[in-house]
């Protein structure tokens, strides 16, 4: 009763009192500077749970741009369909994996929601040029359309794509990453030269924009040589061969699949009721992948900040029942000198708000610092803070001070006079 | 009874106490610390309220400073019950008709003398807070000091900023509990010159005090024993001007105690005079109320 008396008077006179919450902030401050120490060991849990909210949200956020950024560059209507073994119950094959060039054309032909397809194999090649070699390099073997597809061109000015006649004539030319370039320790004049991969001599045509790196994978060490080339070079693939196709706009993805399925599975002989023995990778996969990974580090940063909230909470608790204690004969005082109830409760809760804040303030610090050097490696993506989380970790540390420091300051504001004044 | 007292015909009393009793629960004990006070005390009195340790004195300087509310029995602030004020308007009354200077001067540590005598001012939200509190410094005479803190000023400034604090708020009386018992006696007087100035203006002040020179300075002493009121007495003129004399002479001339209170001397409230709380009219000196108590 006296509690919601109390409280209420502190709603209606709030306004009244910016002078008096002034006072009271740098009442506080001088407390906090008093006992910087304990302060700040009490302020931990809080400075653990702003950073980790800075650091998380800003991290995921930054992922999620690039991530966003780079479903954009692949082309939103891009799917990728390969073969796959079709197994039992108990992992007995049942059907093995199976696609042909003759499938993919198909396809091709019988899909109106596709606007273009092209076969593709993924490879690691060995790439010689001059003394430097690289192993384990990754290589797609593509039609003259992989650059729609993919959205992935030549820069200009930097030589050309091959042709659908390079592609007839399984000719040996390729155009490479700019990573490569600087693996090869050389410059663009590599373009029209000849560069050695695994073994076959192969004219550099062109040189691929930069496209950056995404994950920790680095989409600058690329070949794309012609399939009908890559086919004469692996043979074993010619049976188990992988397309990229396009999609009419983003909406005709869900059909195209569905004409994929159909031609395929008819093909393919496959019952109704059976799997398919083929994969498609679609871009809301990856998006669904990615939402979860967002989801388990919203789930763990959730964890984290409740918790160390919660110790935060208590350490303030703690140690404003301490400072109430301390400071029982002030609080005599100030109420001999006219305090009344809700002035106490105020300045005690200013004393807790304020206290969280600067830990707040402190961890906010603190992860704009993880963010910017973790922005300093190269491979790292852009991390930016983003100004929400910084509200949304202040919002938190003060409603922290104020959920904690209602009963210390409560119990400052019904203390006897008297008796706070005799306190020893 | 006390309607009929000569003085309620004509003003309102400052204060009025009938019948006070105050019992503190120890434990499953019952400790009685005022036992029925009555007492009345007009506008511009000095009063010394003296007895042994434990008589009550502080228990009743908290009842009138509305620090403490009695267990029985009426205080009327001005003609105000204050037993039938809510809480905050008790401690508006505390912040703005009382002034309260205490034995160990309570101000707040890491703040300046000028900070600590606006304190007061802040809660009651008056304007030109500033120059209120540097005016109370210049009345104690503590202007040079006003920005040092409390570990940088000796017991005497202390108490003169206490003095201030209670000062700057422009109170109907100023409550000192044994305001001289941390300082030794030229210290003591010299807060008690300042005192006896105050009281020259026309403050109303009451001083609990053990030491009898202090008490002399006063015009009225009232003794308290075991809870009760066993002796009300007017100081005789000569008596002050000895109890002054007593003092350092240095502390007695700054101030100019003596000629001010003879002075002042007219502006009391002429029925308070030696009444009793009862209505009697007592002689006006030495009258000591026997009522069955050790005395
Ligand atoms: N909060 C309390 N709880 C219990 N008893 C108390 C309390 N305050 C005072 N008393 C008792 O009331 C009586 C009067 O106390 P009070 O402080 O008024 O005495 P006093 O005259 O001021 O004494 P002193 O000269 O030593 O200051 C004493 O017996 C004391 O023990
Ligand atoms: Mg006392």
């Amino acid at each position: 009763m006296a509690a919601v008396r109390v409280i209420f008077g502190v709603l209606l006179f709030v306004p009244h009192q910016i002078g008096a919450l002034a006072t009271n902030v740098v009442t506080a401050l001088v407390q906090i500077w008093t006992n910087k120490i304990r302060a700040f060991l009490t302020v931990l849990g809080i400075i653990i749970a702003v950073t980790s909210i800075i650091t998380v949200v800003s991290f995921v956020q930054g992922f999620g741009d690039y991530f966003t950024n780079f479903l954009r560059g692949l082309g939103t209507n891009l799917m990728v369909v390969y073969p796959e073994a079709v197994r039992g119950p108990r992992g007995e094959f049942l059907r093995p994996a199976e696609m042909t060039v003759d499938d993919i054309f198909a396809v091709d032909a019988k899909s109106d929601a596709i606007r273009r397809t092209s076969p593709v194999i993924f490879a690691r090649c060995t790439v010689e040029y001059g003394r430097q070699q690289i192993t384990g390099l990754n290589m797609r073997c593509a039609s003259e359309l992989f650059q729609p597809i993919r959205n992935f061109y030549v820069e200009e000015g930097q030589g050309r794509f091959f042709g659908a006649i390079d592609v007839e004539n399984a000719a040996q030319v390729c155009v490479l990453g700019r990573d490569v370039l600087r693996q090869l320790e050389c410059d663009e004049s590599i373009v029209g030269d000849y560069i050695m991969v695994d073994s076959q001599r192969f004219k550099v045509l062109g040189l691929l924009e930069t496209q950056g790196s995404f994950m920790g994978d680095n989409n600058d060490a690329i070949i794309v040589i012609p399939w009908t080339t890559g086919l004469k070079m692996y043979p074993n693939n010619r049976n188990y061969m992988a397309f990229y196709s396009e999609a009419m706009s983003e909406e005709q993805v869900d059909e195209a699949e569905a004409q994929i399925a159909r031609t395929l599975r008819r093909r393919h002989g496959i019952r109704p009721g059976e799997r398919n023995d083929f994969g498609v990778f679609k871009q809301d996969q990856i998006l669904q992948q990615f939402n979860q990974v967002k989801m388990i580090a919203t789930s763990v940063l959730g964890g984290i900040v409740g918790i160390s909230l919660l110790v935060g909470g208590i350490g303030i608790m703690n140690v404003m029942l301490v400072s109430v204690t301390e400071r029982t004969r002030e609080i005599g005082l100030r109420k001999s000198v006219g305090a009344r109830r809700r002035d106490i409760l105020l300045q005690f809760l200013t004393e807790a708000v304020v206290l969280s804040t600067v830990g707040g303030l402190i961890g906010i610090g603190l992860g704009y610092a993880i963010c910017g050097v973790a922005s300093l490696h190269p491979k790292m993506v852009e991390v930016n803070v983003p100004i929400w989380s910084v509200a949304l970790a202040l919002g938190f540390s003060a409603g922290t001070g104020i959920f904690f420091g209602i009963v210390p300051a409560f119990k400052a504001a019904i203390l006897h006079p008297i008796d706070a004044l005799r306190h020893e | 009874m006390i309607a009929d007292s000569p003085i309620s015909k004509t003003t309102a009393p400052l204060i009025e106490l009938a019948d006070l009793h105050k019992v503190y629960r120890v434990g499953t004990e019952l400790v009685h610390a005022l036992r029925g006070v009555s007492l009345l005390i007009g506008e511009n009195e000095y009063v010394a309220i003296m007895g042994p340790s434990g008589s009550g004195k502080s228990t009743m300087m908290n009842i009138i400073g509305c620090l403490d509310v009695p267990t029985e029995g009426r205080y009327l602030l001005r003609g105000q019950d204050v037993s039938r004020m809510s809480q905050s308007r008790l401690a508006r009354v505390r912040g703005r008709q009382i002034g309260f200077v205490f034995q160990s001067f309570e101000l707040l540590p890491r703040t300046s003398a000028l900070k600590n005598v606006e304190l007061p001012l802040t809660y009651s939200g008056v304007r030109h807070r500033r120059k209120r509190a540097i005016e109370a410094l210049r009345r104690v005479s503590l202007l040079d000091r006003a920005h040092h803190h409390p570990n940088q000023l000796s017991g005497g400034q202390k108490q003169r900023v206490a003095i201030a604090r209670a000062l700057a708020q422009e109170p109907d009386i100023i409550l000192a509990d044994e305001p001289t018992g941390n300082l030794d006696s030229t210290t003591g007087n010299e807060i008690m010159a300042i005192f006896d100035s105050l009281h020259a203006e026309g403050q109303t002040i009451i001083v609990v005090t053990h030491e009898d020179h202090v008490a002399r300075r006063c015009r009225r002493t009232i003794k308290l024993m075991d809870g009760q009121i066993v002796l009300d007495q007017m100081n005789e003129e000569r008596e002050r001007a000895k109890g002054i004399s007593t003092a350092e002479g240095a502390a007695a001339a700054a101030t100019g105690g003596s000629e001010g209170t003879a002075a002042t001397g007219g502006s009391r409230p002429h029925g308070t005079e030696g009444v009793r709380p009862d209505g009697k009219r007592g002689a006006a000196t030495g009258t000591v109320i026997e009522e069955g108590g050790p005395s």
